[in-house]
Order: structure tokens, then sequence, then C-alpha cells
């Protein structure tokens, strides 16, 4: 490989040991991200799946690179409202932390973890997870011209993290939730360009063991740590009053 | 035998018992049949274990990682060990962020 450095270098993140959260967006639970590692695909417990969700913006004359544009200006609003994803202030640039926040029914208050931006350009863009979140791996937004249309696409190569989290996505209704909310995201977009919404997916399990050597990753689990943190960030909130919650 | 797209490509040889491909241009989503039809090479061979030669390599998005990914998931599912080779200093970082390193060889 040439030494060069090439100018799109600059659109991946700089490498870090841990994740550093410079700042809790208002209103945000700032938990299981601070001091985490990243964890890719291959570092899961569970069944490794690539998921693409492609919607065809028939009719629009944006570009690829307007529609990636506004999906890293508007993502939190295109997300479901008990999927809340807040950017860092500066956006979403290679190396920033998206803290997000959402709700899953029988679980009691507001699940805490993040992801970290590896990688984005003007067609794409890529985010990571750390240890704890559901999912070990990345998940990429993308647009491009097929044929004359632009087409959106989210794609997803990940696996549960831990044990616990692999049963609630087979059993319990977790993967179909996963796959509503990225639907919704597409259909939210394909609304910003006044078009119709027909959202396809597509899923492949690329790996279909267990890595049972991961199981210990039960440890970082964002939903047990986030539920257990619950009474403190209750208290906090009475004495303290404060909007923004940095629990970290 | 070489599997091409627009501006990428996949060359697969023997050396021993070890399956060499030869990766060159951009690894994009332009390179995705081209790494399957490499894989499938690799299966057809009998190969004992996987090198990828990125000497030739210009230049890696996060869907081309995501397709070494998908490569590499392959081959620890049929037990077969991979390495890289010819890697820059920038894509060694990379590999080592998104923990690609942590289950091949660097070499």
């Amino acid at each position: 490989m040439s030494e060069q450095p090439d100018s799109r270098e600059s659109a991946w993140a700089k490498p870090v040991d841990k994740l550093r959260v410079s700042g809790t967006p208002t209103g945000a639970i700032n938990l299981n991200v601070e001091g985490k590692q990243m964890v890719g695909p291959l570092q899961g417990f569970g069944q490794l799946w690539q998921k693409t969700y492609r919607v065809a913006l028939s009719g629009s004359s944006a570009s690829p690179q307007e529609v990636v544009s506004l999906l890293k200006a508007k993502l939190p609003e295109l997300m479901p409202s008990d999927s809340r994803f807040y950017p860092s202030i500066t956006g979403v640039k290679p190396g920033e932390v998206i803290i997000i926040n959402a709700t899953v029914p029988g679980v009691p208050g507001t699940i805490s973890t993040g992801v970290m931006i590896l990688y984005a350009d003007d067609e794409s863009f890529t985010v990571m997870t750390p240890e704890g979140h559901p999912e070990s791996g990345f998940n990429t937004f993308s647009a491009s011209s097929e044929d004359g249309v632009t087409v959106a696409q989210i794609q997803s190569l990940a696996r549960a993290n831990d044990p616990i989290y692999e049963f609630g996505f087979r059993f319990m209704g977790g993967s179909s939730q996963q796959e509503k909310i990225w639907h919704h995201v597409l259909t939210q977009l394909a609304a910003q360009f006044k078009t119709a919404a027909n959202v396809t997916m597509q899923k492949t399990c690329v790996d279909n063991r267990l890595q049972w050597s991961q199981a210990k990753n039960v440890w970082h689990n964002a939903m047990i740590r986030s539920t257990l943190n619950l009474p403190v960030r209750t208290a906090r909130r009475v004495f303290r009053g404060g909007r923004g919650i940095d629990a970290s | 035998m070489a599997e091409k797209t627009a501006a990428f490509s996949a060359e697969t040889s023997m050396d021993g018992e070890t399956a060499v491909i030869d990766l060159r241009g951009e690894i994009n989503s332009q390179a995705a049949a081209a790494f399957d039809a490499a894989y499938s090479e690799v299966a057809r061979f009998g190969a004992q274990s996987i090198l990828l030669n990125f000497a030739e390599v210009d230049y890696i998005n996060s869907t081309g990682i995501a397709l070494i990914v998908g490569l590499l998931a392959r081959a620890r599912a049929a037990h077969l060990p991979i390495a890289a080779a010819g890697l820059s200093d920038h894509y060694r970082e990379i590999f080592t962020i998104t923990r690609l390193s942590d289950f091949m060889e660097i070499q």
C-alpha cells in the first residue's frame, strides 16, 4: 500500500483506547459510554447478521451527497420517539460520540448507550458500537445513484453483544423492533424529500455460531446497568433538578 | 484467477496450503462481488489458511472494511486462519480501531 497519505483518510476516526464523551447534550442520559472500548462485528456473542434497508427516492432530484448531508444533520429527528440520538455539538464527524437513549417494552426507565462515528465522508457514514451496547458491530448510512435514482441505504453488520441481548433479539421481539427503527428512519427520510417510502430489507446470517468466549460481555450490559442506575438518576433529579444528566 | 469490479480486483493463488488473495484498487461497495468470488476460489482450492495482500490497495472505506469483516467471519466459521500483509500505517490503525486485528495476524 502507498505510504503517501490520501486526503480521504481523514474520513476515518483516530485510534482511541476508550471512548470519551465531550459534554453531555441537554436532555441526554450519559451512561455506559465513557471509558468503554469499541467492539466490532467480530467481538460480540450472538449470530452475525447483515441487514440492508433501502429506499429509492424516486421523483426527487436530490443527489446522494445531499441525502447523506440531510441524514447527518437530521438523524435525531428521523429516529422514532423511543430511540433518541444525541450527537455531540460538532455533529457527525469521525471520532465523535452519539449518545443513545432508548426505551424498551418491559424494561423500566431509559437505556443509555452510544456509538462512535467510525467513518464519515460525503456519501456515507458509519457508526461503531461500544461494550454494553445491545449490538456489537457497525451501522453504515449511505446513498448512491442507481439508474438515475438516488437510493438511501442503512446497512448493519452486527451481532448481539451478550447472551441476554441475543435472547432478547431472538425471542423477545428485539430483532423486529430494531428493524422497525431503521424502517422508520428511511420512511421519515423519504418524507423529507416528498417521495413515497417503499422500504425494503434484506438480511443474511453471515455467521450462525454463538461466540461463547464473549458471554462475559454481559458485565457491560447497558440495559442492566441503566436499570440499576435508575434509582440514582431519580434521586439526583429530585435533589439537583438538572436537565442534562451526566451519570458517568 | 482474477475477479474484477470497476476499480477493484481480487486475484487468488496458492502458496503451499495458503490461499493468497492479491487485492488491487479501492475497496468499497463496488468490491463486494469480487470479494465473494475470491472467497469461493479459496474454498475451491481447499486452502488451509488465507493471506490478504493489501500492497496494491489504494483506499478502503467503511463499506470495504465491512466486506473484510464478512470474509473474516466466514473464514473463522470454516476454521481458516487469516493474515494480512502490505497494509500502510494508516490502515494498520484502522484494523486496530475496528478490532479486525484481534482476529487477524498483521504481517
